[in-house]
């Protein structure tokens, strides 16, 4: 690995962490569930992205088998949201939680 | 250390105090799971700058895997999915106020403790590493976590087994309505399941010398359980069967340690020449128990086994606000 590799895979791993940090402008605003949902796992993508970038950097293997897992563990949350919770249109949603009880109680 | 190190570090711990604040204090309690989510995610990353990649592992596979599963599943049983939550007002009452100075207490306790500790103590690293020839495995972490502090992962396996009986103990209220199979999730789970047999195999094999194990093995297993639950609802109830798996981790680990105390050393301590079999089937038997045990705790209890034979009913269904209606009646 030449010697400018190192510095670049750090830059870049530091990039993607501030993708990361941009998504979260997605889950603090919403505006609906779905919003949320979805931006948290676009940020597993991003974290695994930023653990394979380190993995090469630290010249550390294991972080591959971390970042596997994740990948693989990603999608559990967003199925049980579906099954469980699911998405409503954000005009129901959004700030209007009191109301909407008794609408579906109607 | 170089400043992109140092860049990327310092974005991670503004990132996580962020994030832990937010999770903490959102009324919104749906945006609060995805937060602490999220947090789990990067915690993982702040363990791997720490250079603990077997906690990274661990909080990659339980925390930001099957904990944000449970907490949704939880959310949607309270039924408040995205709705704010009026019975937690913020703001500073006396009561928060004393429990706020007890935390700030307790920590300026631990900081204090922390900086009183010798600079240069050795730690019990050097005698751990002395002895690994003798653990039968060569990874350090599964060396202590099943050789020489056995004794606490024993335990460990015994709370798991408690915590699902005291789920099975309790009644679930208010339960979820029992959903139709899901056709969509079902091609998921065909993909997924068998990959995450073969990882947590994997894991587990690989534990013996480098970071794995039993835990996140388990965890692997439980989200492929998960995921067949919430495509072909399963029925995990304190059946025989599933009783018998769910102590198998705790009564084999028990056994090994009798054993060993009778014929052997003493209780838990492992022959060297046979330690690492022996590690390796203590941890396949806890794997097995511990990934039923997770899947249990979120199956939970969804009907009472008296009502098991009543079909689900449309006012059933329409109890969770929010909830998708599958298979309701016309």
């Amino acid at each position: 690995m030449p010697e400018w590799m190192t510095p670049a895979l750090w830059i870049a791993a530091a990039a993607v962490l501030g993708t990361i940090a941009l998504g979260l402008v997605r889950v603090e605003r919403g505006p609906s569930n779905g919003d949320r949902m979805l931006a948290a796992q676009l940020l597993g993508t991003g974290a695994v992205a930023v653990l394979l970038l380190l993995a090469r950097a630290t010249d550390a293997p294991a972080l591959l088998d971390v970042a596997l897992v994740l990948a693989l563990l990603a999608c559990v949350a967003g199925a049980v949201f579906v099954r469980r919770i699911g998405v409503q249109p954000p005009e129901r949603d959004e700030g209007r939680g009191p109301t909407r009880a008794t609408e579906d109680g109607s | 250390m170089a400043a992109e190190v140092q860049v990327f570090d310092a974005v991670l711990v503004v990132l996580l105090l962020w994030l832990g604040w937010r999770a903490l204090a959102s009324a919104d309690l749906f945006k609060a799971v995805v937060q602490f989510i999220v947090f789990g995610l990067l915690l993982s990353l702040a363990w791997v700058r720490l250079g603990a990649p077997d906690v990274a592992l661990a909080e990659a596979a339980i925390g930001a895997g099957l904990a944000g599963a449970l907490l949704l599943d939880t959310l949607a049983r309270l039924g408040r999915s995205g709705a704010a939550d009026e019975a937690r007002p913020l703001g500073l009452t006396p009561a928060r106020t004393g429990i706020a100075l007890a935390a700030l207490g307790l920590a300026a306790l631990l900081v204090a403790s922390a900086l009183a500790l010798p600079e240069r103590w050795p730690g019990l690293a050097e005698p751990a590493l002395q002895q690994l020839r003798a653990s039968g495995v060569s990874n350090p972490v599964t060396a202590t976590l099943l050789n020489y502090r056995a004794w606490d992962t024993l335990l460990e396996v015994g709370v798991l087994m408690l915590a699902v009986l005291g789920v099975w103990i309790l009644e679930a209220e208010p339960a979820l309505p029992r959903p139709a199979p899901d056709p969509m999730l079902g091609l998921l789970l065909r993909v997924l399941l068998p990959l995450t047999v073969i990882v947590a195999g994997y894991l587990l094999w690989v534990g013996a010398h480098a970071p794995g194990g039993a835990f996140q093995g388990a965890a692997l297993l439980a989200a492929g359980g998960v995921l067949w639950h919430l495509a072909r609802p399963l029925s995990l109830g304190p059946s025989p069967v599933v009783r018998a798996v769910v102590v198998l981790g705790f009564a084999v680990f028990l056994a090994v340690g009798v054993a060993t105390a009778v014929l052997g050393g003493g209780l838990l301590t492992f022959p060297p020449e046979h330690a690492g079999a022996i590690i390796l089937v203590i941890e396949a038997a806890a794997m097995l128990s511990i990934a039923l045990i997770m899947v249990a705790l979120f199956v939970g209890r969804e009907r009472a086994p008296s009502d098991a034979g009543i079909p689900d009913s449309a006012a059933d269904a329409s109890a969770v606000p929010g909830a998708p209606n599958p298979g309701a009646a016309p």
